[in-house]
């Protein structure tokens, strides 16, 4: 009785939030764990097949819709919590939603992204059979040590359990999980590819063995701390690869292989490729058909602020998500692969949800917008924070010239897709993404208006 | 065409909150001044050639990192104050300027030694003061603003009135968030509680650094830089903090 009445108030709450405008993710859950805690744990019994979940550091949404996607071109029935809902309260709420009234429903399978620290308690709740872990990154948020806290408590949490673990082959942060926790392990990573640096651009980030401690050797790096690498004094180095990545291209759409699957995406940039290498190492285990995963990974299309796509004045335009010095470094390299040459604008703001201090700025490598290979022609700099942003991109070595400062969002857009550059990138921090979004779909329906207009008068 | 170099402390360790755009900013505006700099890093154990160096940065870190950086330090402490003395451009920021003190009090009563160049204590509260931070500082006789982030746990005291605060708060906390006073200077040397980076929105506190290493070797700057849309940032943060 009391399941039924958590489902209830649960599903009243969604929809009223709903009503609201608001995503109601949180909230519903918190709600119906209180009238009935077993809640999460009773609903997530009614999945026939398995539960994955997928956790690191980057790259948690993007992978777990992908997998979902494919699933659901199979044909399968899916629980699947909304981007950024990773909490056990998130999490609650996605199966109260997908559920009848009754908490009876079957499900094929579920697909949880979670957020690192609530990894152990959900799989109290729910047992999953898949973990599947992308990265961890290591940044200057992370001074502290709670990285190699985090770490430990999901090793905790999965040890002594029949989950088989997904792990990125390519980074010592994840690839040592077999160790301590005896689990059955997959791998993916990547094999050589044109992209990779023999050495690393990022400079300040040291990178250590997590068995001695020593300094690792790469023979290669793919971004960040991903790559090829060997402990000279332990012998720690990257496992044998059961999903392996080749021939990668990105022109600047992605395409490649893995291992013999010829795989094309509209997304763009390095650790895209790695989110699709994992759903794909994912789909393959789960058994589905080569056809199925090419079409659903061909026909996944980007989200709001995750590279999604807006052609406006004829030109492709990008808007990306920024919000921590990881995360610019990876758009950044990802401008470097497009040789297309660029309209930039960036949207800096300092709300509470952006964080308030903005010197995170200076961490990341801003300077490689400076060299030939970026091909910037035109930048804006906009938001609460234009200045700050602006100063940045200066001292990076971009000519003065070319950088302009427009705080409002609206008018800077429009300024920065008038630019020379072939492309528009429109990157934004949290608090500025939806207005940007905004923005650009009014651009882009201006401009098929005017299309069509045309065509009337033309006819 | 002078090659310049500054010596950054420790970098992989005294490095938080975006200070290593202080080395970026002054690099950056030399090169624009017609010269060259080289920042060359200073690791635990290695030795400084002061004889080849212009400035010395140390950044901000973690009670760990300041422990094993103490260590470090505590060793060459009179050779690093005797340059200090003999006017030396050096700028410490947040952990490494509390470090300059004679000790650091935690909130559970720890005492970690300083090394005991300036007669200040810091101790450590459970509430961080954290937030933007705007004041008057004076350099090379004239009186400017500066801006900047604060983000220290540590309040700091001068037990010595002889001592010179970097400048007067205007907004935000500074030292203690009690007397009104910000950081620390003498001689050459800043310390001061402002990340934000410091030096890129304040490009008077970068020209007086870059003044200074030049001064030392005789020579003039006498370009000058747009600062357009440092000022600009600089003016946006103001404003904002003005406003509230």
């Amino acid at each position: 009785m009391r399941k039924i009445l958590a489902i209830t108030a649960g599903k009243i709450i969604i929809f009223l939030s709903r009503m609201l405008g608001n995503q109601g993710t949180d909230f519903p859950g918190r709600v119906a764990r209180k009238i009935y805690p077993e809640i999460l744990k009773t609903l997530a019994a009614n999945i026939r097949e398995e539960i994955f979940i997928v956790t690191g550091t980057n790259g948690k949404t993007t992978t777990t819709n992908m997998i979902a996607s494919i699933l659901r071109e199979k044909g399968y029935s899916l629980v699947h919590n909304t981007a950024g809902a990773n909490m056990l309260t998130g999490i609650t709420t996605a199966f109260i939603e997908a559920s009848d009234l009754l908490g009876r429903q079957k499900f094929d399978y579920a697909l949880l992204e979670v957020d690192e620290a609530f990894v152990p308690l959900l799989i109290k709740e729910a047992r999953p059979r898949v973990v599947i872990i992308t990265n961890f990154f290591r940044d200057q948020l992370d001074r502290y040590g709670e990285l190699d806290h985090t770490i430990n408590l999901i090793k905790d949490g999965v040890r002594n359990s029949d989950i088989e673990l997904v792990l990125n082959g390519d980074d010592p942060l994840v690839s040592h999980f077999h160790n301590d926790t005896g689990l059955h392990c997959w791998y993916y990573g990547f094999e050589d590819t044109i992209y990779d640096a023999l050495e690393s651009m990022e400079s300040r980030e040291g990178r250590y063995c997590v068995f001695c401690g020593h300094e690792l050797d790469y023979q290669r790096y793919h971004y960040a701390q991903l790559g090829q690498f060997r402990c000279p004094q332990c012998d720690n180095h990257n496992p044998d690869l059961n999903f392996t990545g080749h021939k990668l291209k990105m022109n600047p759409f992605i395409e490649m292989n893995v291992n013999d699957l010829v795989i094309q995406s509209p997304y763009q940039g390095f650790y895209n490729a790695y989110n699709i290498l994992a759903a794909v190492s994912a789909a393959r285990l789960v058994g589905i058909e080569d056809s199925i995963i090419q079409s659903a990974i061909a026909g996944y299309r980007p989200r709001a602020g995750r590279m999604e796509n807006f052609i406006i004045n004829g030109k492709r335009t990008v808007l990306i998500l920024v919000k921590n010095p990881t995360g610019l470094n990876q758009t950044l390299s990802t401008l470097l692969y497009d040789a297309k040459s660029k309209n930039l604008f960036i949207a800096l703001n300092d709300n509470a949800a952006d964080g308030r201090d903005i010197s995170w700025i200076w961490d990341a490598d801003v300077e490689m917008l400076a060299g030939e290979k970026a091909r910037i022609s035109y930048v804006v700099c906009s938001g609460q924070r234009s200045g700050d942003i602006a100063v940045r991109i200066k001292y990076s070595g971009i000519d003065s010239s070319i950088i302009n400062i427009k705080s409002n969002l609206a008018e800077g857009i429009e300024l920065a897709v008038g630019g020379a550059g072939e492309v528009n990138y429109i990157l934004s921090t949290y608090t500025a993404l939806f207005e940007c979004q905004k923005i650009l779909k009014k651009l882009q329906k201006d401009e098929n208006s005017e299309v069509t207009g045309q065509r009337q008068l033309q006819a | 065409m002078a090659g310049f170099v500054i010596a950054h402390m420790y970098p992989d360790l005294l490095n938080l909150y975006g200070d290593r755009g202080n080395l970026l900013c002054l690099q950056q505006r030399m090169r624009w001044h017609g010269h060259d700099c080289r920042i060359k890093n200073i690791r635990l154990g290695e030795k400084i050639d002061y004889a080849s160096i212009d400035m010395i940065f140390l950044g901000g870190g973690s009670d760990r990192e300041q422990g094993l950086v103490y260590r470090d330090l505590v060793g060459r402490s009179d050779e690093f104050m005797a340059h200090i003395e003999d006017g030396m451009p050096v700028l410490c920021i947040c952990g490494a300027y509390q470090l300059l003190g004679i000790s650091y009090i935690a909130v559970d009563g720890q005492v970690m030694e300083g090394l005991k160049f300036f007669d200040f204590i810091t101790r450590g509260a459970k509430n961080r003061l954290i937030g933007n931070v705007l004041i008057k500082a004076c350099i090379d006789g004239e009186e400017i603003s500066v801006v900047g982030f604060e983000n220290h746990g540590g309040r700091t005291y001068f037990e010595d009135d002889s001592l010179r605060p970097f400048g007067t708060v205007i907004k935000g906390y500074g030292n203690n968030g009690e007397d009104k006073q910000e950081g620390i200077k003498y001689k050459n040397l800043i310390g001061t509680y402002l990340h934000g980076p410091l030096l890129p929105k304040n490009p008077g506190a970068a020209d007086y650094y870059l003044k200074t290493m030049a001064a030392r070797r005789g020579i003039e700057l006498n370009r000058r830089l747009d600062d357009y849309i440092e000022q600009m940032a600089h003016e946006q943060v103001k404003k904002k903090l003005l406003a509230t």
